[in-house]
């Protein structure tokens, strides 16, 4: 399984080139995790390995930015709360704003930044030593062998990072409201409990996971069609990272109308 | 018999010596860079020139948003379509739905716009001055420089921070325009508000000043990203996938010190009980 760009000459043609290949390499995979699963030939160990690996490198900076983001929120919505007389708002925005926006794209950004270019860097220096390329010759299909574990991975650790960051983020908006702001408590909990629905959670999850398995795609298919020595691998990487996010917000805002659109807004204030 | 447990403390200490060795690195590198930015904006202005279009223009796909000012663009305008969606959906359930116009001229100016061309600025340039300057040195390149006596720090990395500094300006201004034009036809067009009431509300709370401030946080954010991303592209090690991997954690860096930035610099220009200004009280 090769990918390699017809010659083109615009850039207009180039840019559904790459499409059309990226669209190509997604069918392949699902296909190559199919026959994996269905022969029961999973690389169970490199499942692991990648899982431990993107979860070392994205938990930590994912924390220490949903931090930060959560004063912010309580910093905005304070201000604004309580000019406009409706104090305890507070929780009721972090319920949707923390949990249905902000953990899947905070997750989104480390999975795809952080793990997508050191995903997108090991493929990339193992394709231009054409390792790959002695793989297939053995036999081993690199899509089986190196993309199915890496997607399985970011969407295990994608799912179970959003949880991490909906308890930090709500935990350090809730701190710094009732603690700095001098807000009452009762009212943030009661607004938070009140308007915080299991469909956000839900929504949340499934954004997150198909966060996962934009940030592995474009990271494992730029990776693999890398050219060009040490300069092709970090122009590679670069270019990853771009796809990625860019592909990520674009997704984003999908997902969150087919939601609203699905599930109606629910109570007043 | 004694050596090896008396080996032990220095074993344990030496996380902790690499960090500050790494970090003393750095910041020695930062003080170098800005210190000789004055110099070469006399000395090497065709390469700051350069630079200054690549910056802005680049010469990516056209898939991945076709230069800076693309990927800039589109990032602001698909993240400000949110605020838009989302701020509707919020002031809604307190009945104040007609002041969504609010969300924009507030949330959009102080803090989203800035954020988020920052971090589109870090995906597309930042890892581009890591992919770039690794490769240098993984190569040679940059010992090559330092043979022919030219001062490399000041030559590769001083040029690329006068060009982030002054492409930014222009680059921050188009994802301005893009995030409030985003979030005024996701509120009018989408959810069918009167753009009469969006518009009252949106040059109400919109004040000189904090278009000033913004713009202010999108600079700083733009010297962090370049010193970042070229410190880790100037120190790369390990052949390319090396280069690769310092691109990945100068991202990590960058972005997790925008955001605690961000913070620090909002609690310093608006307070800790910031207000609106136009709504009186």
């Amino acid at each position: 399984m090769t990918f390699t760009p017809p010659p083109t000459r615009t850039a207009v043609g180039d840019a559904f080139a790459q499409a059309g290949m990226l669209l190509s390499f997604t069918a392949s995979t699902v296909a190559a995790l199919g026959r994996t699963v269905a022969r029961r030939r999973l690389a169970w160990r490199d499942v692991l390995e990648q899982t431990w690996f993107l979860a070392s490198v994205t938990t930590f900076p994912s924390l220490l930015v949903t931090v930060p983001l959560g004063v912010v929120v309580a910093l905005n919505v304070g201000s604004m709360a309580g000019q406009l007389g409706a104090e305890g708002y507070g929780g009721a925005v972090v319920a949707f704003v923390v949990v249905a926006q902000a953990s899947p794209l905070i997750c989104a950004l480390m999975i795809s930044g952080v793990g997508g270019s050191a995903v997108c860097a090991d493929l990339g220096a193992r394709t231009i030593r054409e390792e790959v390329d002695a793989m297939e010759v053995m036999g081993i299909p690199a899509l089986e062998r190196f993309v199915v574990p890496r997607l399985i991975a970011a969407v295990v650790v994608t799912t179970l990072l959003a949880c991490l960051v909906m308890a930090v983020g709500i935990g350090a908006s809730y701190g710094f409201q009732t603690l700095v702001l001098g807000d009452s408590p009762g009212a943030f909990l009661s607004s938070l409990t009140e308007f915080s629905r299991v469909e956000d959670f839900v929504i949340a999850e499934i954004k997150a996971a198909a966060f996962g398995v934009i940030a592995a795609l474009v990271a494992c298919f730029k990776g693999l069609t890398a050219k060009g020595g040490p300069s092709g691998v970090g122009d590679a990487v670069n270019e990853a990272v771009v796809l990625a996010f860019i592909l990520v917000f674009v997704a984003n805002t999908v997902l969150t109308e087919l939601y609203a659109a699905i599930v109606p807004a629910r109570g007043a204030y | 018999m004694l050596a090896p447990v008396l080996h032990l403390p220095a074993r344990a200490a030496r996380p902790v010596v690499d960090g500050f060795a790494g970090l003393g690195r750095h910041s020695t590198f930062y003080a170098r860079v800005l210190a000789a930015v004055p110099t070469v904006l006399v000395r090497h202005w065709r390469h700051v020139l350069r630079h200054v279009n690549d910056i802005s223009f680049g010469s990516a796909s056209l898939l991945a948003g076709g230069g800076t000012i693309g990927v800039v663009f589109a990032m602001s305008a698909v993240a400000s379509t949110q605020i838009g969606l989302e701020g509707y959906r919020g002031l809604d359930i307190i009945g104040l739905s007609p002041m969504t116009g609010l969300m924009s001229a507030l949330v959009n100016t102080r803090e989203i716009a800035p954020v988020v061309a920052s971090v589109a600025l870090a995906a597309k340039v930042g890892t581009g001055f890591t992919a770039q300057l690794g490769a240098m040195r993984i190569s040679d390149e940059i010992d090559a420089l330092e043979t022919m006596a030219v001062p490399s720090v000041p030559f590769l990395v001083s040029t690329r921070m006068a060009a982030a500094v002054l492409a930014v300006v222009p680059l921050y201004l188009v994802g301005l325009f893009a995030s409030y034009a985003a979030t005024s036809l996701a509120v009018v067009q989408l959810k069918g508000q009167s753009s009469g009431t969006y518009d009252y509300y949106f040059q109400l709370l919109l004040t000189p000043a904090d278009v000033g401030f913004s713009l202010l946080k999108a600079v700083i954010f733009a010297v962090i990203i370049t010193l970042v991303h070229c410190g880790h592209g100037f120190h790369a090690t390990g052949g390319p996938e090396g280069v690769g991997k310092a691109a990945g954690r100068a991202l990590r860096t960058s972005i997790v010190t925008i955001a605690i930035v961000d913070v620090l610099l909002t609690l310093t220009i608006w307070g800790t009980q910031p207000t609106l200004p136009g709504v009186g009280a």
